[in-house]
């Protein structure tokens, strides 16, 4: 008992103080592993063997792959010329920028990390906007919106599909029949509803829309070779990812020999690549996984099965909808990495108990990856995107997001919910 | 050599209470790269860049995107001129940290200063911190040149 409740304290407040903000997220991540390993060892509850085995170097591997395939695309300027592209085929009609931009963002986050692609993709449509003579406030919070959404329709777009497939055993494959439908369903009603959020700003015609017709995509194009290997490199580890049930590979072997490959074909400034990936966010991962192991060896997540167990009697769809509500208001607030890797556990805890556990994961999928939108702190896409916009003459304030950026997150959930409740035994295991 | 040998001792300076759009007008008269912002004693308390206020017209996306050589036109911001209410507001609001030499040191403690903090001038000041000149790289390199053993003497 006092070992729950010490492991408890320590997440508790290692979960505080990633939401405030306060010390870095993966320092108090390493900070509280550390401490759970040790009241574990000192309670003799945990362990350092028992702590690497919650360890899922699968979604670790994956990550670290996929890292470095767009550590390698990322200078080739490849984001930048579909920006660009799009400018030009919108001819400076800002609804078309607006669907095009949205959807580039949308489709590029179903293959790439969310924020890289809004990373890449935001200077340009602030670039393409100057040069029109428009806000580009509207198309920020699209991108930032739209990034979030694409990532839930795949086993790779998000760290919590990554967890999720890795946990519960789910393929490329099963992502594609179940999460995408709903994907592209939420992401046409986000851009319409885009499109009346921001009526006002969408209808002042740009005048110079002739100077964007000037630019040339192919000129944003750093090496074209090098763009061609990567990409070549990363569709053809796209194709294996559908194949991977069926080949009985597993995602992170994919992601790290595409990674492998082309940094051997392209043989980069191998110093400069490696400093790209995201070091900070594996570490992170590697120490939330071992403080939830410690929650579990200490019974904690045992206790909330228990308790969860108890809501299970509603009816399995209600219990699903109102699952997904839960975990997109917590992941509106908290990053969604934590409470993804907690409810992980909590989930195969109910599986034990004889609940069917396919509607829950898919809920965790939707919940998660579509709540981030809620507030401008709830992903690390928003927050790239509203650190970006502070830099410039149009920062992106709370109050702005509170009125485009909240509704849309909340009409997605709503459009979720209706679809998870008319294809629930698609759901089912 | 000193400072004090090489420097250009009739220096432009603004007061701190002067306005943004009045140390545009200075610029422009006087064709200089920046400005010492001074106290009434003559003290500099910072320093105001050619680029500081360039920075007001420039557009965003600038500091975005790595290369912007494929923006041949900029279109809509060449002729966008900043806000006539931010050129009213003192120049204490855009000056930068001044750091300045003493007319005493040598030319590579200054050069070095320079390619350091990547200034292309650097105020001088005498014992009590009162503006007295302002160097360039240009009146520093060459003045360490003409002491060179070919230098001056070929001429």
């Amino acid at each position: 008992m006092m070992a729950a409740l010490l492991t408890s304290l320590i997440f508790i407040i290692s979960l505080w103080l990633i939401f405030t903000e306060k010390i870095n997220r993966t320092i108090t991540a390493i900070a509280g592993a550390v401490l759970i390993v040790g009241l574990g060892k000192g309670l003799g509850f945990y362990s350092e063997s028992k702590a690497l085995a919650f360890v899922d170097f699968n979604t670790i591997g994956l990550l670290l792959g996929m890292m470095l395939l767009v550590a390698l695309l990322e200078p080739s300027g490849v984001f930048q010329y579909l920006a660009v592209w799009a400018g030009k085929v919108s001819r400076g009609r800002p609804v078309w920028l607006l669907f095009l931009l949205g959807t580039i963002t949308a489709a590029l986050s179903m293959v790439l990390n969310n924020v890289t692609t809004v990373v890449l993709i935001a200077p340009v449509t602030i670039l393409l906007c100057e040069i029109l003579g428009i806000a580009p406030l509207p198309y920020l919070v699209t991108e930032a919106l739209l990034s979030n959404v694409g990532g839930v329709a795949t086993l790779v777009g998000d760290p919590p599909n990554i967890l999720i497939a890795s946990a519960a055993g789910y393929t490329f494959d099963d992502f594609l029949t179940r999460a995408l439908p709903v994907v592209i369903v939420v992401w046409l009603s986000s851009l319409i509803l885009l499109r009346f959020l921001f009526h006002k700003e969408l209808s002042v015609r740009p005048a110079n829309a002739d100077v964007l017709l000037q630019l040339n995509p192919a000129e944003t194009i750093a090496d074209r070779a090098m763009a061609w290997r990567v990409l070549a490199v990363l569709g053809t580890a796209i194709v294996f990812f559908f194949l991977h049930g069926a080949l009985n590979l597993s995602p992170a072997f994919i992601s790290l020999g595409a990674a492998a490959a082309a940094l051997v074909w392209v043989r980069p400034d191998f110093d400069e690549a490696i400093h790209k990936v995201d070091w900070g966010l594996l570490i992170f991962f590697t120490s939330l996984f071992v403080m939830v192991g410690g929650l579990e060896a200490a019974g904690v997540l045992g206790f909330i099965v228990r308790f969860v167990a108890v809501a299970s009697a509603l009816p399995p769809v209600l219990f699903g909808i109102l699952f997904i509500w839960v975990i997109a208001a917590l992941s509106a607030v908290v990053d969604n990495v934590p409470i993804t890797i907690a409810l992980i556990p909590v989930i195969q805890g109910l599986g034990a108990r004889g609940m069917d556990t396919g509607p829950l994961w898919w809920a965790l999928v939707f919940g998660a990856g579509f709540g981030g939108n809620g507030t401008i702190i709830g992903s690390s896409a928003t927050i790239v995107i509203a650190n970006l916009s502070r830099k410039t003459h149009t920062p992106i304030t709370t109050k702005l997001w509170n009125r485009r950026g909240l509704p849309v997150m909340l009409a997605a959930c709503a459009v979720t919910s209706v679809m998870y409740a008319l294809a629930y035994p698609l759901f089912v295991r | 050599m000193q400072v004090k040998d090489c420097m250009k001792r009739n220096v432009i300076s603004i007061p701190a209470d002067a306005t943004i759009a009045k140390a545009a007008g200075i610029f422009v008269k006087h064709h200089v790269s920046v400005l010492p912002v001074v106290d009434d004693l003559g003290k500099p308390l910072g320093i105001i860049r050619l680029s500081d206020l360039l920075s007001l017209e420039l557009p965003d996306f600038v500091k975005l995107v790595a290369d912007v050589d494929f923006v041949h036109n900029f279109g809509a911001v060449e002729t966008t001129r900043p806000d006539p209410e931010l050129l009213n507001r003192p120049v204490t609001t855009l000056m930068q940290t001044v750091i300045t030499v003493e007319e005493d040191d040598g030319l590579l403690r200054a050069y070095a200063l320079m390619l350091q903090h990547q200034l292309s001038d650097i105020p001088v000041v005498n014992k009590i911190g009162g503006l007295v000149g302002i160097v360039s790289r240009v009146d520093i390199g060459t003045a360490v040149l003409s002491i060179w053993p070919s230098g001056p003497k070929t001429q």
